[in-house]
């Protein structure tokens, strides 16, 4: 037995979470991040669990990685230099988008400049159709034009992407076979390959993201696994992805697209985790970082899924973990307007300069610093002793808006507290009703350096009634990689109604999807393991504009119980709103197949139930709901399974400061999570 | 009491998330495509007196920012909870502005007293009427438009008014659309309830009853803030609508914007009178009616985005609008299509304060995206298809700060697009085109954005085009500061054929197999002279495809030479072409230039005073007549001072006798 290890790397800190598979312990780990060298912060890290927990590389059977380089690269515009391919005539695809401007009320208002932008975009001659058939061939003579073009441009990537090639990738793929031969070492990525969805826009912006950075990412991989084959690690390593699953870091150096938004989607699998480990079935998971708040919806340990999930200024368009941004981080900066309207971010100070109170330069305030001067963190380093936190420092920022809003600096600083915490309130409202579920059903799951200070003032504000603080919240997503599954999504465009006249192409588009699956876990990944395949369909009455995704199961459709399946669609259409018409006939836009091989899922240790109090480490002062009160402080590391503590009060750990204001009552179960109930 | 500025910061976020999850609400549960891909509709909620004080910010149409829910408020005897109300009436309270459109209100109680409304409406695709969707230019009376329902309960204290309901959906194209858009509706209007609650909760009575009022302050004293940023003076500024009707004369709407301090009065007298069309916007004649407003709400917020969206910024503006002209016409003047006057009524709004504040605000926009539509036969299945395809937009207009954005922007921001893969599978054509239109963006130190075009093929005889909305194919977009104008709109059958047809404003063609239509938008206009252009901007425009070589010589002074900048010959280019110009503040195309040398000022002053002098059913008439007159006037015999048009109106009294008892019995 070894230790499976989980790396998570972000903006600041890289974290670490070693599992010890033979005790079930966990051991925690943070260094900080190396952004101008990539990989080397792993390396680092991996010394340091050497240092502190003896762990040898040797020891190490299972490696799980997410980083950030495919993402940076897009967000700093520091991808490979593209060329696009369209059919002729519509070469503006990525120019136009889907026309709606991002604030419709401005008139100045601007899409962001497209990653290829439109000298670099070429148009080829050729045709297909709706239904898959050929218009017109591939014309040679313009490809050959398009590629000598884009050579003379300078060229370091070809995407293309033609109309109708999610029915039909003969052009695609005879261009890229062309270009090939051309060019041997030239990379090109075929939208169909990539993600091969009906929509023209929505397919080649989700490509050219692809191309975009898979060029670095399959770089930066390669020399990651280098790096730990000479340290002497023998596992083969893992990537997180997008779809909260696991794949070898191999496959993702041709895969790298389903790694962008791997960080958040690992965040809320170990959520996931945490809460079936804390026996809750309905979680809002809510991680706040240094510069964003993200919340994402977990129901029965999965999270739900989404599509057109934003990387930088861009949307992609594969299944990930419907994570939304709502709102800002420790480090965004509190202003007051010239209209005396007290404002938290967009602006953040992030981790450079950093709240004021780090000393780190920063002398704008931040809502780190609004909780420094209500007196809830400053007891105690922070990061694993990365940050020293200046109380004074954080006041004399704080005491610049104080002024503007003629108020006191604890009053100012819980002003900060509250408007960002109401503006919160106000994105979780729109995601809810998005998404058609009630906050007050669900408890709140704080993670992140930030989540644990705000989660219980917002779930006081939303009318949730529990707050879950898990073991360790600043190395959620780095435990979220190390429990993961292998994962894997495929779709192919249906488009035809549901009935007895197309049962034959339902079954063969969805044995194909079954085949590409069953190839993809058991050759590309060769896993060993069961695996298990889920399909789905997104399906809609004939005549309605969207479509809803419906969960099916493979023997309907081989045993084509069409009304099954019908019945099922029917049901889920009442169930998002509120009436349906099974005499009405239903169309299957397209076919989904995820295939899943579980990951064997860690039994953490169950700590000794202990009977007595908790003891606070000392008595502190804070100023909470407009008063100042002294409050105990307690040492994350004091409480234990059993534990029973009141509020208000302050518990300060490694990595995170947790403020439970009045009202909660507060628990710890056998795995150390802390659970803070709100009373009646 | 004022509420303290923390709280109402705290209680403005809990109104836009109530505003919010409404619109979300009704988004994720509603059934047409209207709402789900052109998302006309909105959620808010209003005072007890009907006053909108939080409208949704991201999702929904954006032209109902402070709108009056008042006179249909009290068009309702008395309310009780569980209560739902609605109109679609244009002339019940103005609430309502075309019969599409269906609002709703819900009275909202606490411990019995009615402390605010959940407010929402959506464009149904259709509500009956002479054809369907149940809009049309040619149309005449409201009567034509669909069925109406004045102020009414749906519910009444929680029970369905089945009879009610029953009137409307036999009187519908497609029933079961409207239902679903209902059922969203009415769960919006019980979201906005539920979270009014919350905040009462939260709250309490008395800061809520405070905080609406203080928001709406707040909002007031923002906008007062801004328009006294705003240099006093009189600011006039005019636009044209192509056609008044089917084959029509132009639609003059001008504006005379007075900015005194802080308070604005937007004077539209010297807009046209009432039409014998459908492009009438009935406001009822109040003085902030939010179809006035929604020009004047863009610009402040473009001034500074971080002001409130609400009812309160209105208050400081006022609008004069003549009874009996278009922008406040009498019962029963049809009005189902006056998105198209409004969309030019922004536009003219921005150029009135553009003339004020230049160097803040944009050139002119495209305006007056059209809205495709394509009623065919799938030779395959013999199944007939009805489906809008595309908004047909244009560019928005350079500024200061920047080029306009291509394809769309400004006040079309709202508009989504439909994937040609989407329309070629639902919809037996076949895309030939589709992108931006090179050069059609206005010339300009901050070039204007560029349009977009559409072309496709039909395949079956019969088959229907429409371009609702569809206009500038003669007056373009204009240019600010010395920007050119954009290039107009066009729309063809078969264009480069043999058999090239050009359509003009048409907005109804019926086509044969194998036609192609082809269908551009106008381009925004530019800002500032365009030889101030850096020239690398204009080489990475020609490099893009979006300005050609030529047009980089003519407009902007740039010569290239093997792909490169000449700067010796690009500079004496330059110097030649700013020698020669003239400075204006703002720059029309040549047609509207040779129309404005027909219809001066002074003439447009004289048909405005004449007009107004007639009874309301005699002024299109008349209006007509006497263009045709000014029409046939030699051009030697046009003195153009407006007395050749009194001269005309004499002429007509002599020939009218009954015209006499008329103007006698006014």
């Amino acid at each position: 037995m070894g230790y499976r290890i989980g790396v998570d790397i972000g903006g600041t800190f890289a974290d670490f979470c070693a599992l010890d598979e033979a005790t079930g312990r966990l051991a925690t780990l943070k260094v900080l991040s190396t952004p101008d060298e990539p990989g080397r912060e792993v390396i680092e890290g991996l010394g340091e669990l050497g240092r502190r927990f003896d762990i040898r590389p040797g020891d190490i059977d299972y490696f799980t990685h997410g980083t950030t380089v495919g993402i940076n690269s897009v967000i700093q515009r520091k991808g490979i230099r593209l060329c696009l391919f369209t059919t002729e005539n519509f070469v503006d695809v990525l120019e136009l988008a889907r026309l709606k401007m991002p604030d419709p009320y401005h008139l100045m208002s601007q899409r962001a400049e497209p990653l290829v932008t439109r000298e670099r975009v070429l148009p080829v001659r050729e045709r297909i159709l709706a239904d898959g058939t050929v218009d017109q061939p591939l014309d040679r003579t313009s490809l050959r034009r398009a590629f000598d073009r884009g050579i003379e441009m300078g060229a370091e990537g070809i995407v293309v992407a033609l109309l109708h090639s999610y029915s039909n990738p003969a052009h695609e793929h005879e261009a890229k076979r062309l270009i090939g031969e051309w060019a041997p070492d030239l990379p090109v990525f075929c939208s169909s390959d990539v993600w091969p969805i009906i929509r023209e826009y929505e397919r080649t912006t989700t490509a050219t993201i692809h191309g975009y950075v898979q060029p670095r990412v399959a770089l930066y991989l390669a020399s990651l696994q280098a790096a730990l084959k000479q340290a002497g690690v023998a596992a083969e390593p893992m990537v997180t992805k997008s779809n909260g699953g696991v794949m070898t870091a191999e496959l993702g150096k041709s895969a790298c697209l389903q790694m962008l938004l791997s960080g958040t989607a690992a965040g809320v699998i170990g959520a996931g985790f945490a809460a079936r480990q804390a026996g809750l079935d309905r979680v809002m998971s809510l991680d706040i970082g240094g510069t964003s708040a993200d919340v994402a919806v977990i129901v029965d340990g999965k999270p739900s899924y989404g599509t057109g999930e934003t990387v930088g200024e861009f949307p992609i368009y594969i299944p990930t973990v419907s994570v939304t941004s709502i709102g800002d981080g420790g480090g965004s900066i509190a202003a007051v307007s010239q209209f005396g309207v007290l404002t938290v971010g967009p602006e953040s100070a992030g981790s450079t300069p950093g709240p004021a109170c780090y000393g780190r330069g920063g002398t704008r305030p931040t809502m780190t610093d609004a909780f420094a001067a209500c007196g809830f963190i400053g007891h105690g380093n922070l990061g694993y002793d990365a940050v020293t936190v200046d109380v004074a420092k954080a006041r004399d920022a704080m005491a610049t808006i104080a002024a503007k809003l003629s108020r006191g600096v604890e009053q100012a600083a819980e002003a900060v507290i509250q408007v960002a915490v109401s503006g919160m309130y106000r994105e979780v409202s729109k995601l809810a009703s998005r998404q058609g579920v009630d906050p007050r059903e669900f408890a709140l799951l704080a993670f992140g350096g930030a989540g644990p200070m705000l989660g219980c003032f917002l779930a006081r504000e939303l009318g949730m009634r529990q707050v879950l603080i898990p073991t360790a919240p600043g190395v959620l997503s780095a435990l979220g990689g190390l429990i993961a599954d292998i994962r894997n999504d495929f779709i192919s465009t249906a488009y035809y109604p549901l009935s007895a006249a197309e049962l034959g192409r339902l079954k063969s588009d969805v044995q194909s999807l079954t085949r590409r699956a069953v190839a993809w876990i058991t050759e590309e990944q060769k896993f060993i393991g069961s695996y298990v395949l889920q399909p789905a369909a997104d399906m809609r009455y004939q005549g309605q504009s969207f479509e809803i995704e419906v969960p099916l199961q493979l023997d309907w459709i081989m045993a084509g119980d069409l009304e099954r399946i019908a019945a099922v669609f029917h049901a889920e259409h009442d169930r998002l709103y509120g009436h349906s018409n099974a005499k009405m006939p239903v169309h299957v836009v397209s076919l989904r197949l995820m295939v899943v091989g579980a990951s064997p899922q860690p039994r953490f240790a169950t700590q000794a139930r202990r009977d007595d109090r908790p003891t606070p480490a000392k008595q502190i002062e804070v100023y909470l709901d407009s008063a100042r009160c002294r409050v105990p402080l307690y040492r994350r590391a004091d409480l234990g399974h059993g534990h029973r503590f009141a509020s208000p009060c302050v518990i300060a750990q490694e990595d995170t400061t947790i403020c439970v204001p009045e009202g909660f009552a507060g628990s710890v179960d056998a795995y150390g999570n802390i659970l803070l109930s709100l009373g009646q | 009491m004022r509420t303290d500025p923390v709280t109402l910061q705290v209680f403005a976020n809990h109104a836009q998330a109530a505003a919010e999850s409404m619109a979300f609400t009704l988004f994720r549960t509603a059934h047409s495509t209207f709402v789900k891909e052109t998302e006309d509709f909105t959620t808010g909620l209003a005072t007890p007196d009907g006053m909108t004080f939080a409208s949704p910010r991201d999702l929904g149409a954006t032209w109902f920012i402070g709108l009056d829910y008042a006179n249909a408020v009290r068009m309702i005897a008395d309310y009780r909870p569980g209560d739902i109300c609605i109109t679609n009436d244009p002339y019940s309270g103005y609430v309502c502005t075309h019969t599409p459109d269906l609002h709703m209100w819900k009275p909202i109680f606490w411990e019995d007293e009615l402390i605010a409304f959940a407010v929402s409406h959506i464009h149904n695709t259709d509500v009956g009427g002479a054809v369907p969707a149940s809009l049309s230019r040619q149309l005449t009376e409201v009567h034509q438009e669909g069925i109406r329902i004045p102020p009414n309960k749906l519910y009444d204290q929680g029970r369905l008014n089945q009879a009610l309901l029953d009137v409307m959906l036999t009187n519908v194209r497609m029933p079961e659309q409207n239902y679903g858009d209902l059922q969203a509706q009415i769960a919006a209007m019980n979201t906005g309830e539920r979270k009014v609650h919350d905040m009462v909760r939260k709250f309490g009575v008395d800061v809520f009853r405070q905080g609406v009022k203080d928001l709406l302050d707040l909002g007031e004293q923002q906008a007062r803030n801004l328009l006294r940023r705003i240099p006093d003076g009189d600011y006039f500024f005019s636009d044209y609508l192509d056609e008044d009707a089917p084959g029509g004369v132009p639609v003059r709407l001008a504006l005379n914007l007075e900015i005194r301090g802080d308070e604005a009065i937007l004077d539209f007298s010297g807009s046209d009178p009432q039409l014998q069309s459908s492009l009438n916007v009935p406001t009822g004649g109040a003085e902030r009616h939010i179809l006035l407003m929604v020009g004047y709400t863009y610009c402040l917020y473009s001034l500074d985005p971080t002001i409130l969206l609400n009812g309160g910024i209105t208050r400081p503006a006022r609008c004069v609008i003549p009874e009996g002209t278009i922008l406040n016409p009498k019962f029963p003047a049809a009005v189902g299509m006056r998105s198209m006057t409004c969309g030019r009524l922004q536009g003219v709004t921005i150029g009135a304060f553009q003339a004020a504040v230049p160097d803040l605000l944009p050139a002119g926009p495209a305006g007056s995206a059209a809205i495709m539509n394509v009623k065919t036969i799938d030779n395959r299945s013999g199944r007939q298809i009805m489906a809008s395809i595309d908004p047909i937009t244009g560019g928005a207009g350079g500024w200061s700060g920047g080029d306009g954005a291509d394809g769309s922007g400004a006040n079309s921001s709202f508009l989504k697009n439909t994937p040609g893969e989407i329309n070629e599978t639902e919809v037996p054509i076949k895309v030939l085109r589709y992108g931006l239109v090179p050069d059609s963006g206005g010339a300009g130190k901050h070039r204007g954005g560029l349009a977009t075009l559409l072309e496709f093929k039909v395949y079956a005889p019969n088959t229907v085009v429409t371009a609702r909305n569809r206009d500038r194919t003669r007056f373009s977009s204009w240019g600010a500061k010395g920007g050119g104008p954009g290039l107009t709109s066009s729309f063809w059958r078969n264009a480069g054929t043999n058999h090239a047809l050009d359509l003009g404003n048409t907005d109804v063609v019926a086509l044969d197999p194998g036609d192609v239509i082809l269908v551009t938008a106008c381009g925004g206009g530019g800002w500032g002279a365009p030889w101030e252009r850096d020239p690398e901007a204009v080489l990475f425009d020609v490099a893009q495809g979006k300005v050609s070589e030529e047009a980089a010589a003519a407009d902007y002074g740039l010569v290239i030479r093997d792909g490169a900048i000449d700067a010796t010959a690009t500079a004496a280019r330059r110097t030649r072409m700013a020698a020669g110009a003239k400075a204006t503040a703002f720059t029309f195309n040549e047609q509207r230039n040779d129309y404005e040398r027909l219809w001066t000022s002074e003439s447009y002053a004289a048909l405005t005073e004449i007009l107004a002098t007639l009874p309301v059913h005699w002024r299109h008439y008349m209006k007509r007549r006497i263009f045709a007159a000014v029409e046939q006037l030699p051009a030697s015999a046009r003195r153009g001072d407006g007395s050749d048009v009194q001269r005309i109106f004499r002429q007509a009294v002599q020939e009218f006798p009954q015209l006499r008892q008329a103007l006698a019995a006014e």
